[in-house]
């Protein structure tokens, strides 16, 4: 419960969850930069890193604050994508990371379940930024999706303010294992199923999936995911019909 | 009487060999299709329609019709036992039906699930045969302002069937609608966040989502640390398979409402089942003595919105039996059938094709009939698997769910996107979110905003058209008469919850 | 004694599409099951085309043919993927006027080009387009309703399947041939535009005939005239825009097969003989009659005039919806 929290303790949360908003403030351009990692190794279009982070540090700390200034006396240019996502997404959030600092929290709980909210809403914003809005009396494109994005932006900031306002849960404990391993079945399954076929990948994504619980003993797994795997290898495609690549392509061949 | 004939004629059609044969395979392909985690209806159709054309299109028709209902059938008994609805009208099935599982009474949530199917089954049926037709009018009453009005209604459903606190309920609803616009604009063409990637093109897809923040979020819950305690106690208290003479006396109302409002919202195409289930366990919550069981196991809230979603899958049908109109992807799939086999339906398919209609409609109660027999029996053998370790379980769950999204676009990102809304899931419960209200509005949501923008073309911008439309008028002023009613108490004795809050 | 024929040929077909048939013995081309991706739900129009068409292939070829439904954005998630396949002959593709011709001008990011990225193998069918109107709409015959709509485009709307849809480009050709912009209302696929046109919510749409015949029949709804040359059998008392005086809208939503670029023209060659053999074969004729099709004469369906097919339509379209988006 909150009110068992000292007060030292909440303030060296504070920091923590401050911190954590300034680094969800600069989420979506760390992902890019990871994502473009991969051109260096010819894997997917797009930017290269260097390019990304010149193109975002200057749009966060030159570009943004350019267009602010620019937009105060009249000026209306085409901002670019970076300059935007920086003054949508990024600049509430680091306003919400410093008043976090000053703020007692007393549902930590709720307080980050609203701002990473928020969050979400702000960037539904900037994605939605490009599309065309109303259109005399008829709806475009991005209407309703501001509209909801601002409805969004405003009950999270609500949540939050519960949060501060009335006594509540504190942060949930996570745990990295279950997660990790089921996340990682998945994903091999995703990338295997087209070359390597169902019975590979079902077999060896259940193997993965199950090193997510420490209860797994493993043979008994690699019976049932033998078995099970057999299973739906007969079910899917036979029974049901669903038109499925079942062994890996190049033995097909 | 000339409806008697008709239903005579229509069972001398159904009890021929090769149709009960049909009727049977359909029931039964339909259970499998609702139990598989993923596999949805649209996807199976889609696949055994080629299957079909070897048949006889009486047959055929009869076959696809039963795979559509009993998949509601089976749709119920994953949400039930994991958690993991398959269908958005099984949303909110799990909502109690799991806890009732959770609480060992696995055997009788089933049951009344299969019993409450069953009846809303059998009453539709007659529906069909004897209002088919009047009821048409109703459809086609429906124009875009009346069906905003229904969404918008639908998606105060989902704020009440929240047990917790009525902003986070409002909030999850406004997330599934920003969910909902990804992809195409159904207007422009335009893409919405998608972000360039070719597979959100057409936006996300029902089944992703759902077995993202329902079943993986969940497998992942229940791998953390000190979780399995709670798990096991599922497993060890198990109790008797049948519902008990209380659990029928507190579900037959429900049933009975949940039936009549199914039939009634199942002829609105698009949506209209899925508002009928969340719309009866509004209702059931409403009118207990007690609502704060809902949410926490109570049989009502398994029994009505089952009826519910039933009654609506037979009553979906009355459009395409009399205008020729498919109301969903389902049907319009059953269309495709009939045109392969040279029937195009259309406003003259009852007196056209007797044979079809009334052959169809006998079948749809000889399938419930045979749907309830298969279905009791599997009560006990679905209980046992609950029995299963854990350790077994949850890898198997995974694979399922994984092969189940696949299936529906043969399309890996899907997984991925799939195993992302887990991570999302898991976010939401740590957060004490409820995903239901948010898988509402990312239904609702395409449909609300069609619909809206839509009926503010042919009002040439005119907003007053939602209250000048009596229809239209009175759906939003019961959304607005149910929110007060939720708002209020919440607002009221928010101060005494704050405490009683922490303990979920 | 052709329902047997025709029921043991699809029940041949069914049980090729399950694989349960045993391949014929070795030939040059194809040893193996052939797919043809369907870029539209299973049952809708193109579907059906493909399916009976392909049922009969099958046989000619002595090896299954098996469908693949990929939908997504107007087709052209499905007709990208064909693009890229090994031009093996074994992936093929029902394409229609969208995805081949109409898909240029409405999506500028368009990821393959219809006539650069495919052999064209033969025009399948053609689905003539009607002008329909709601039961109550006041004008009698065509001339009235051009200049009905005309005098009052403001008042009006037309409904349509959404963007790239059928009913929505032929609907953008007859308001350039008008030369209106009259208010276009989306529906999400043509059951509940056609919905709306019952319920009189709407005024007129342009659709396909397969899916307006009943309604047409049963008094519903009405049709001023069919885009096509000549009347259609399944609707012999609706005029043709030529007979009705308007005689620039012409407008059919053809399917035609396509292989990706590079495919052998000795395997083109065969498909296309293929098809044409199932476009003579009565039971193929009488299903694809029935759907209101119109079947390409032998002139039509060679690859030569698929390409030339492409080519017009392409230029065609452009112009009328280039502007629109």
């Amino acid at each position: 419960m909150a009110d068992t929290m000292g007060h030292s303790a909440t303030a060296t949360r504070n920091t923590k969850v401050a911190l954590g908003f300034c680094l969800l403030a600069i989420a979506p351009q760390i992902f890019e930069l990871i994502w473009s990692i991969g051109t260096i190794f010819g894997w997917g279009t797009g930017r290269g890193p260097t390019a990304v982070v010149i193109s975002h540090a200057t749009a966060l700390l030159a570009g943004a604050p350019g267009a602010l200034i620019g937009a105060a006396s009249g000026d209306t240019k085409k901002v670019s994508s970076e300059v935007l996502l920086a003054l949508i997404y990024s600049y509430p959030l680091f306003v919400v990371a410093i008043l976090t600092f000053f703020m007692t929290i007393r549902s930590a709980q709720d307080y980050v379940g609203g701002v990473v909210l928020m969050a979400v809403a702000l960037f539904a914003l900037w994605a939605g930024s490009d599309l065309q809005g109303m259109r005399g009396f008829s709806f475009g494109a991005g209407t309703a999706p501001r509209m909801f994005g601002g409805l969004l932006v405003a009950l999270s900031a609500g949540i939050a303010l519960t949060g501060l306002l009335t006594d509540g849960p504190p942060m949930a404990h996570y745990s990295w294992r279950g997660p990790l391993f089921v996340m990682a079945g998945i994903l091999f399954f995703a990338l295997a199923i087209r070359p390597l076929g169902l019975v590979v990948t079902g077999f060896i994504s259940f193997m993965i999936a199950a090193a997510g619980s420490q209860e797994t003993r493993w043979l008994e797994a690699a019976i049932v995911g033998a078995c099970l795997t057999l299973g739906c290898a007969i079910l899917f495609p036979y029974v049901l019909g669903l038109p499925m690549p079942m062994f890996p392509r190049f033995l097909a061949q | 009487m000339e409806l008697f004939a008709n239903l005579a004629h229509g069972f001398v059609v159904a009890f021929s060999p090769i149709n009960l044969l049909m009727c049977l395979i359909g029931a039964l392909v339909g259970t499998l299709v609702g139990v598989l985690p993923g596999i949805g209806t649209i996807a199976t159709v889609a696949m055994l329609l080629p299957i079909t054309f070897g048949l006889p299109p009486v047959g055929a028709l009869i076959m696809l019709a039963g795979i559509y209902y009993g998949a509601q059938y089976g749709g119920s008994t994953t949400s039930i036992l994991v958690n993991i609805p398959g269908e958005a009208t099984s949303v909110v099935t799990a909502i109690d039906g799991h806890q009732m599982a959770r609480q060992g009474r696995a055997g009788p949530a089933l049951a009344i699930a299969a019993i409450g199917s069953f009846f809303a089954g059998c009453v539709a049926t007659v529906l069909i045969a004897v209002l088919g037709a009047p009821l048409t009018k109703l459809a086609l009453a429906f124009g875009p302002a009346e069906y905003f009005s229904l969404m918008v209604l639908g998606l105060i459903f989902a704020v009440v069937l929240a047990k917790g606190s009525v902003l986070k309920a409002i909030a999850m609803i406004v997330f599934g609608l920003l969910l909902s616009m990804v992809g195409s604009d159904i207007e422009t063409g335009a893409s919405r966040m998608a972000f360039n990637i070719p597979e959100l093109a057409d936006g996300l897809g029902f089944a992703t989502v759902a077995m993202g923040v329902f079943g993986f979020a969940e497998i992942i819950r229940n791998l953390d640390a000190g979780a399995e305690m709670s798990r096991d106690l599922v497993q060890q208290k198990i109790t008797g398979l049948m519902p008990t003479r209380k659990d029928l006396v507190d579900s037959t109302p429900a049933i009975l409402r949940g039936t009549v409002l199914g039939s009634i919202l199942g002829i609105l195409p698009g949506g209209g089942a899925t508002i009928a289930s969340f719309g009866s366990y509004t209702l059931e919550k409403k009118l207990a003595r007690n609502p704060s069981r809902f949410g926490r196991g109570a049989i009502e809230g398994v029994a009505g919105p089952e009826s519910a979603n039933n009654a609506a899958a037979q009553t979906s049908f009355i459009p395409l039996l009399t205008l020729g109109i498919p109301p969903n992807a389902v049907m319009a799939l059953m269309v495709g059938a009939m045109t392969i086999h040279g029937i195009v339906p259309g406003p003259q398919v009852m007196q056209k094709q007797p044979d079809l209609v009334w052959g169809m409609i006998a079948s749809m109660w000889i399938g419930n009939l045979m749907l309830i027999i298969i279905n009791l029996p599997l009560v006990g053998i679905w209980v046992r698997l609950l029995r299963v370790p854990y350790r077994l379980m949850f890898p198997s769950i995974v694979i399922f769910c994984a092969i189940g999204i696949y299936s529906v676009n043969n399309a890996p990102v899907d997984v991925i996107l799939a195993g992302v809304f887990g991570l999302v899931g898991y976010w939401l419960i740590k957060h004490d979110f409820e995903p239901a209200p948010l898988l509402l509005g990312m239904v609702l949501g395409p449909l609300m905003e069609e619909n809206l923008r839509r009926a503010l073309l042919i009002s040439r911008g005119d907003w007053s058209v939602f209250v000048m439309r009596p229809l239209s008028a009175v759906l939003l002023a019961v959304a607005a008469g149910l929110l007060v009613l939720t708002v209020l108490p919440a607002l009221r004795s928010k101060r005494d919850e704050v405490f009683t809050e922490s303990e979920n | 004694m052709t329902f047997i024929r025709a029921l043991t040929g699809a029940c041949a077909v069914a049980l090729a599409s399950l694989g349960l048939v045993a391949p014929a013995e070795a030939q040059t081309y194809p040893t193996r099951s052939i797919t043809t991706i369907v870029p539209f739900a299973a049952g809708g129009p193109t579907d059906v085309v493909a399916r009976i068409i392909t049922a009969h292939m099958a046989q000619t070829l002595g090896q299954s043919i098996i469908i693949e439904n990929v939908v997504g954005a107007g087709g052209t998630t499905a007709t990208t993927r064909a693009a890229r396949a090994a031009n093996d002959g074994y992936t093929l593709i029902t394409g229609h006027m969208g995805t081949h011709a109409a898909s240029v001008p409405l999506y500028p990011k368009l990821a393959y080009h219809p006539e650069k990225d495919f052999e064209p193998i033969a025009l399948l069918a053609g689905t003539p387009i009607l002008i329909l109107a709601r039961r109550d709409f006041p004008p009698k015959d065509l001339n009235e309703f051009v200049t009905y709509v005309k005098a009052n485009t403001e008042k009006l709307n037309a409904a349509h399947a959404g963007v790239g849809s059928v009913s929505h480009v032929s609907c953008e050709l007859l308001h350039s041939i008008l030369d209106i912009k009259p208010v276009g209302v989306p529906f999400n696929g043509t059951g509940p535009a056609m919905n709306a046109l019952v319920a009189g919510q709407v005024d007129y749409m342009c659709d396909q005939i397969v899916n307006a015949v009943p309604q047409i029949n049963a008094g519903t709804i009405k049709a001023y005239a069919i885009a096509t040359p000549e009347r259609n059998p399944s609707l012999p008392n609706v005029p043709t825009t030529v007979e009705a005086g308007l005689p620039k809208f012409q407008a059919q939503a053809w399917n035609a097969m396509f292989a990706p670029k590079g495919t052998s023209p000795a395997i083109v060659a065969s498909l296309n003989a293929a098809a044409a053999k199932a476009l003579d074969d009565e039971t193929v004729r009488k299903r694809l009659l029935e759907l209101g099709s119109v079947i390409p004469g032998p002139a039509e369906r060679t690859p030569e005039a698929l390409a030339t097919l492409v080519k017009n339509e392409i230029a065609k379209w452009t112009p009328v919806l280039k502007p629109a988006t």
